[in-house]
């Protein structure tokens, strides 16, 4: 994927460079706004991550710059300034996900990896399939190989959203914002409890697990071990 | 505010009673100069002619006296004479008064005298001494004081009404003068309260009259000033060492995961992994602490929403649900529909988490862990409680200190700043939290009045 990176802080830019190329990614750097701006506007990226506070021109007014051009290209927002308000004015200025600083490299791997290849919400799926699993979304009915599989509505949206995922990893704060809709950092295994719950009623009876942990990431919903 | 303990009340009350007595004593003065002292002159006069009547009759015998007595009733004066004389068998010598009494008096009595002129009656009141002469005849000697009583009937009379309206009017100056006096009171404490609940903008309004209130309040703006002062530099302070830690910090985490990307030993691998997650629990503490801080000083207001608290609640009663049963922990919800504050849902939600959180994590296996939530008067009210060994009385007010831990959970995970967050999502909604005894366990009770924020 090609990447525009837009951070000033040549080491933190350095870090999450490296580690975007070593996942396979194509990244452009740009040290302050103005260049930013001109990059963005110059070429097609799949993901532009953005630092909120840059030199020459702020990273939400560049932002608004980019979208009132009609550049619809996902913007993760990186910023030191974890405030819910602060988030709110991110995502309002046209952010599609927001990052709080410091964060670990594998969180922002997995949000840059499911903001470039999310589905266009134009044509309403209406089932997943991952492997031997289907998901009837309109029915809310799970089934493996044919079985079906009896859920709470939460275990249900968890199982859609990392379907909706197939493949990529998915963090603990990404589970607890789409799933539950609540912005903070749970700090707690909360997550991985309600996630452990839903594997063994996945996976309990089958030979081949479907839903795998990732070590200091996440998890993945995925058909091939 | 309790009205009896209320300064404008007291202050009123004070006037009142001030006003009131003003007016009684110079009422009193009025009496006496009017009334108590023209009677005594009349008495004395009186007593005088009184004695020296006796002395006549002494001298001159009773026929003479009786002339005596018509002629001095006979002659003009300011203040009409009146007698009577009677024998001591009840026989009336000579009078020009009626209606004394049978027995007599031996002192002062005072007589109606009825006087008629020209076809005319007068109603009179005299003032008598009723006097007995050695040879046991009786003999009453007296002055016209109706002036003197006239005026004494107006202003007894007239006492209760001007007292009454004295009264009225005290209460009325009283009542402008409280207000008056409450309405500054009220900005000095208006503004306080504003202060207190973290808007540091807060200013007493200054009239500009240069009047003792305004003194006060230049004084109490001047200290508003230092105070926010302060606040603000601590702020940047912690804003910059922020800014100034999380930086190293975020690079020292990238260099170990660089480090620990590549293959390496086992024992390295694991000491590399543990210095990752140590410098996760700095991050987190940190985060935390800036998070509270954050909530703590947030000066502008966020924005305002309605939160459908019951959903909320019921959101984090489900997240926690699953971790009670793992712990054998009987977990018992009771949420009323409907209930609504004004708020920031992410911050309830993570103070609600955080209590569940401790609640189960302090309850034994086989314990249990209650969530309660409902309207009391103008209250909403969520309550959580629990089994497990609650907070002893005299720590309750520390646990929400920053990084305060109780000593007999010294063990447990955590930084001691969850309680501290909870408290300051509190403050900043408005409402209160209470750490109670629900014996055994800990009782939690948080009051949102009206509508939060």
């Amino acid at each position: 994927m090609h990447i525009l990176l837009i951070e000033d802080d040549e080491r933190v830019a350095g870090h999450i460079s490296a580690g975007l190329q070593e996942v396979g990614h194509l990244v452009d750097r740009s040290a302050d706004g103005r260049d930013g701006l001109f990059k963005a506007a110059g070429e097609q990226y799949d993901v532009i991550i953005l630092d909120r506070m840059l030199p020459f021109v702020d990273g939400l007014k560049l932002l608004q710059i980019i979208r009132a051009t009609g550049d619809v290209t996902p913007v993760l927002i990186l910023s030191a300034l974890g405030d819910v308000d602060e988030r709110v004015k991110g995502l309002r200025a046209g952010g599609d996900d927001y990052l709080a600083k410091p964060f670990a490299l594998s969180e922002l791997l997995a949000r840059v990896d499911v903001l470039a290849r999310r589905q266009p919400v134009t044509r309403e799926q209406v089932r997943l399939v991952v492997g031997d699993l289907e998901i009837d979304l309109l029915g809310r009915v799970v089934k493996r190989a044919g079985r079906r599989i009896d859920m709470t509505s939460r275990e249900f949206r968890i199982l859609e959203y990392l379907a909706r995922n197939a493949g990529r990893a998915v963090t603990r704060s990404m589970l607890l914002e789409n799933v539950w809709d609540y912005h903070f950092d749970p700090q707690t295994n909360i997550i991985d409890q309600h996630v452990s719950r839903l594997r063994q009623k996945l996976d309990r009876d089958f030979a081949q697990p479907l839903l795998h942990t990732v070590r200091g990431t996440g998890y993945v919903l995925r058909a091939d071990p | 505010m309790k009205l009896a303990n209320s300064f404008s009340f007291r202050l009123s009350v004070t006037h009142i009673v001030l006003f009131a007595g003003s007016v009684a004593l110079i009422g009193g003065v009025y009496y006496w100069l009017s009334v108590a002292i023209p009677l005594n002159a009349a008495k004395n006069q009186v007593r005088v002619e009184a004695a020296r009547l006796a002395h006549f009759y002494e001298k001159n015998g009773r026929e003479a006296l009786i002339q005596q007595l018509t002629a001095r009733a006979r002659r003009p004066a300011a203040r009409k004479a009146f007698h009577a004389l009677i024998t001591p068998d009840g026989k009336v010598l000579s009078a020009n008064i009626l209606g004394w009494p049978k027995a007599p008096a031996r002192g002062w009595v005072r007589l109606e005298a009825d006087l008629y002129w020209e076809g005319g009656e007068d109603d009179h009141e005299a003032l008598v001494l009723d006097y007995a002469l050695p040879d046991g005849t009786r003999l009453m000697v007296g002055r016209d004081i109706d002036d003197i009583d006239d005026r004494e009937e107006t202003l007894k009379s007239g006492a209760a009404w001007i007292l009454g309206v004295t009264i009225l009017l005290g209460a009325i100056g009283g009542a402008f003068m409280s207000v008056a006096i409450g309405r500054r009171i009220d900005a000095v404490s208006t503004a306080a309260r504003r202060v207190i609940g973290g808007d540091l903008s807060g200013r007493v309004p200054v009239f500009g009259s240069g009047d003792d209130f305004d003194r006060l309040g230049e004084t109490l703006n001047l200290m508003l000033s230092r105070i926010e002062e302060l606040v603000e530099s601590v702020r940047r302070v912690s804003d910059n060492v922020a800014h100034e830690l999380r930086t190293p910090l975020a690079r020292l985490r990238a260099d170990l995961e660089d480090l620990a990307s590549v293959e390496r030993s086992l024992d390295q691998q694991t000491r590399l992994t543990a210095a990752i997650g140590e410098v996760e629990r700095l991050e987190s503490i940190f985060a935390a602490i800036l998070r509270i801080a954050r909530i703590e000083n947030r000066s502008e207001q966020p924005d305002v929403v309605e939160l459908d608290l019951s959903a909320i609640l019921a959101d984090a009663a489900e997240l926690y649900e699953v971790s009670a049963e793992e712990k054998q922990i009987a977990f018992s919800t009771s949420i009323a529909p409907g209930l609504t504050v004004s708020g920031d849902s992410d911050l309830i939600f993570q103070a609600i988490c955080n209590l569940l959180d401790n609640a189960i994590k302090y309850t034994p296996p086989g314990g249990n862990v209650a969530l309660l939530a409902g309207e009391a008067a103008e209250y909403v009210v969520i309550t959580i409680t629990d089994s497990g060994p609650g907070i002893p009385a005299s720590e309750r007010d520390r646990v929400t200190e920053r990084f305060y831990r109780i000593a007999s959970t010294a063990g447990a995970a955590g930084a001691g700043l969850g309680l501290s967050l909870v408290s300051a999502v509190a403050a900043r909604h408005g409402s209160t939290i209470v750490l109670g005894d629900d014996s055994p366990g800990l009782r939690v009770t948080w009051s949102f009045r009206g509508s939060g924020i």
